[in-house]
């Protein structure tokens, strides 16, 4: 009842592991598909191996919501290719998320992984706190990337959108005429957090990203207006920690959901929501997760009414 | 504010315990709003050294009026920090995280902490935990040398009731010579065997000696749990430079402390762990 089929994978919840959160062992994430996810995402990975900034770089601020500054450490490709092959073994359906200075390395790192038995890449162009953030908030850059990587990869193509932008829906029309297979939104909104006793940012890197709790109503206002206007999949991403807060995340137009933050609750809430999703397509006579994509879009809304 | 939230707190007093180890104490009952959950031994704080760095840090302790402690070595760039701080600077908390010692309140029983260097930090606040359920126990600290002992002040003060506390040192300046494995295998061979299945073991320490008591332990059929240690970024199950593999175990959130039954099923035990990129390296 739960499969989806997303730009030719098919899965059997609608449930994906965000890149970013237990994306660093095939073990954490074998044991996150077992919970009931449909698809995992790996951490995402860089050509070489990076440590990122160093502690505090993740924190809860309220709860429920966290804040990171990671910076994008990761083991490097060559390094990770065991742990995808190692999911592989266990025919986990695996997105692995790529980045990288140029559109170059980008491929090289895809194409590595790729060849090592992903099923879909993912690129990170918006980690609003390292250098790559700069692609993701350009239409024309996120064109370039975009069409340059499919013409060259034989398996999906997401694009995780960067909503520390003015306009997120040009670069998601962008992204759909490259050629992109789907897109993620979002990624982490920029932020900063103060500690009052030692009046200094608590994160090493001073700003990070804000996800979880928090971010949720604004990812579903982006999912609600991408609708609007693409055709191309969108993966719905941001503080999802109940079945409620996936079902919105459908009404507003998504056709799967990424989920990372909440686990810090434990793997064992996708197994909760796969329940509450099951129950709530039986409650209102829908066959598939289909049925319901997008019906928030049928009430119409109050227009701005006229300067007077 | 939950226990993931960073609480920045003054340090209220420093016990010098031996050469380059220090106790800080902290109080964090910050105020009567805040909803203060207490610890319990086993779990584990992520200290923020501001400008420094976070690591995560075992509690050797927590008294009835929120004042919680820590007792550092100073090994590397952030405990150095913290082993150099004064009374009234300011730390961040985060904390408590992780399981804890899973208590046994059986005069039946034969408990046994083993505690290796540092790794006597969390059995501190589990013996004193033991101390005031008048439960019996026996500790075994083993270090390097001599000048490495710490707690010894404290033993003599606190421990009551037939409990015991046995000193080893690698080069025998001290105490019995050895490691605290050995000294504990000699000690599994002194019980009748019929009696072996009502020791309990609780330890902390470099893996490897972890490694060799839980080995030790799966011999004689003896009930073991271990304390492991890893890099980590979040300590709230997010990160994930701390999974064991192959189960995806997190040391922050399903550890610190492991059974003999779980420990046999991880791999990377005695064996491996994640740098601060995630790449697997060996654990010497």
């Amino acid at each position: 009842m739960l499969e989806v089929n997303l730009s030719g994978l098919k899965l059997k919840s609608p449930i994906i592991l965000a890149s970013g959160i237990l994306g660093v062992s095939f073990s954490s994430m074998r044991r996150v598909f077992d919970a009931g996810a449909g698809a995992v995402t790996t951490k995402s990975i860089g050509p070489k191996p990076r440590k990122g900034y160093k502690n505090p770089s993740i924190i809860e601020i309220y709860p429920g919501t966290f804040m990171n500054s990671v910076g994008l450490g990761n083991p490097g490709i060559k390094e990770f290719i065991s742990e995808i092959k190692e999911i592989k073994k266990y025919n986990i359906p695996l997105i692995v998320s790529v980045f990288g200075n140029t559109n170059e390395v980008y491929l090289d790192v895809a194409i590595k992984a790729e060849n090592a038995g992903a099923d879909a890449i993912e690129i990170n162009i918006s980690c609003p706190h390292a250098e790559v953030s700069s692609i993701g908030i350009d239409k024309g850059l996120t064109f370039e990337i975009v069409k340059f990587l499919k013409e060259k990869l034989t398996v999906p193509l997401f694009v995780k959108l960067n909503p520390n932008v003015t306009n997120i829906v040009e670069i998601a029309l962008a992204a759909e005429k490259g050629g992109a297979d789907g897109v993620v939104a979002i990624n982490t909104l920029s932020a900063l957090k103060i500690d009052v006793n030692t009046k200094r940012p608590i994160l090493s890197h001073g700003s990070g990203g804000l996800s979880g709790k928090a971010i949720h109503p604004i990812a579903v206002k982006i999912v609600y207006d991408l609708y609007k206007v693409l055709k191309i999949p969108i993966m719905g991403c941001g503080g999802v920690d109940s079945w409620q807060d996936v079902v919105e995340f459908f009404l507003a137009g998504a056709s799967a959901v990424q989920i990372g933050t909440a686990f810090y609750k434990g793997t064992e809430i996708i197994t909760e929501i796969n329940h509450g999703i099951t129950q709530y397509l039986k409650d209102n006579d829908y066959k598939s997760i289909n049925n319901m994509k997008g019906l928030a879009h049928q009430f119409k809304t109050q227009e701005v009414p006229d300067f007077d | 504010m939950t226990e993931n939230t960073i609480k920045t707190v003054k340090i209220q007093k420093i016990i010098n315990e031996c050469k380059d180890v220090k106790t800080l104490v902290f109080n964090m009952k910050i105020s009567k709003t805040e909803n203060y959950i207490t610890p319990k031994p086993g779990q584990f704080v992520m200290v923020w050294v501001p400008g420094i760095d976070e690591v995560p840090m075992s509690l050797s302790g927590c008294d009835n009026n929120g004042n919680w402690s820590i007792t550092v070595k100073n090994i590397g760039e952030c405990t150095n920090a913290m082993y150099n701080l004064n009374i009234g600077d300011y730390i961040g908390v985060r904390g408590p995280l992780g399981n804890h010692f899973k208590l046994i309140n059986q005069s039946s029983k034969e408990i046994f902490l083993i505690g290796g260097g540092i790794g006597m930090a969390p059995l501190k606040f589990l013996s004193n935990q033991l101390t005031k359920m008048n439960t019996k126990h026996t500790i075994i600290e083993g270090v390097k040398i001599e000048d490495d002992l710490m707690f010894k002040d404290y033993f003599q003060e606190v421990i009551t009731n037939n409990s015991e506390v046995h000193y080893c040192t690698d080069d025998g300046s001290y105490g019995i010579e050895g490691v605290a494995s050995d000294i504990f295998k000699e000690m599994v061979n002194k019980f009748n065997k019929n009696d072996l299945s009502n020791l309990v073991i609780y330890s902390c320490g470099p893996e490897i000696m972890l490694f060799k008591l839980f080995q030790i332990c799966q011999e004689y059929k003896i009930e073991f749990y271990a304390s492991l240690e890893r890099i980590m970024r979040c300590g709230s199950g997010l990160c994930g430079l701390c999974a064991l593999d192959p189960l995806g175990l997190l040391v922050c959130k399903d550890g610190p402390i492991f059974n003999s039954e779980t420990l046999k099923e991880i791999q990377d035990f005695g064996k491996y762990q994640r740098d601060f990129t995630g790449k697997k390296i060996g654990i010497d």
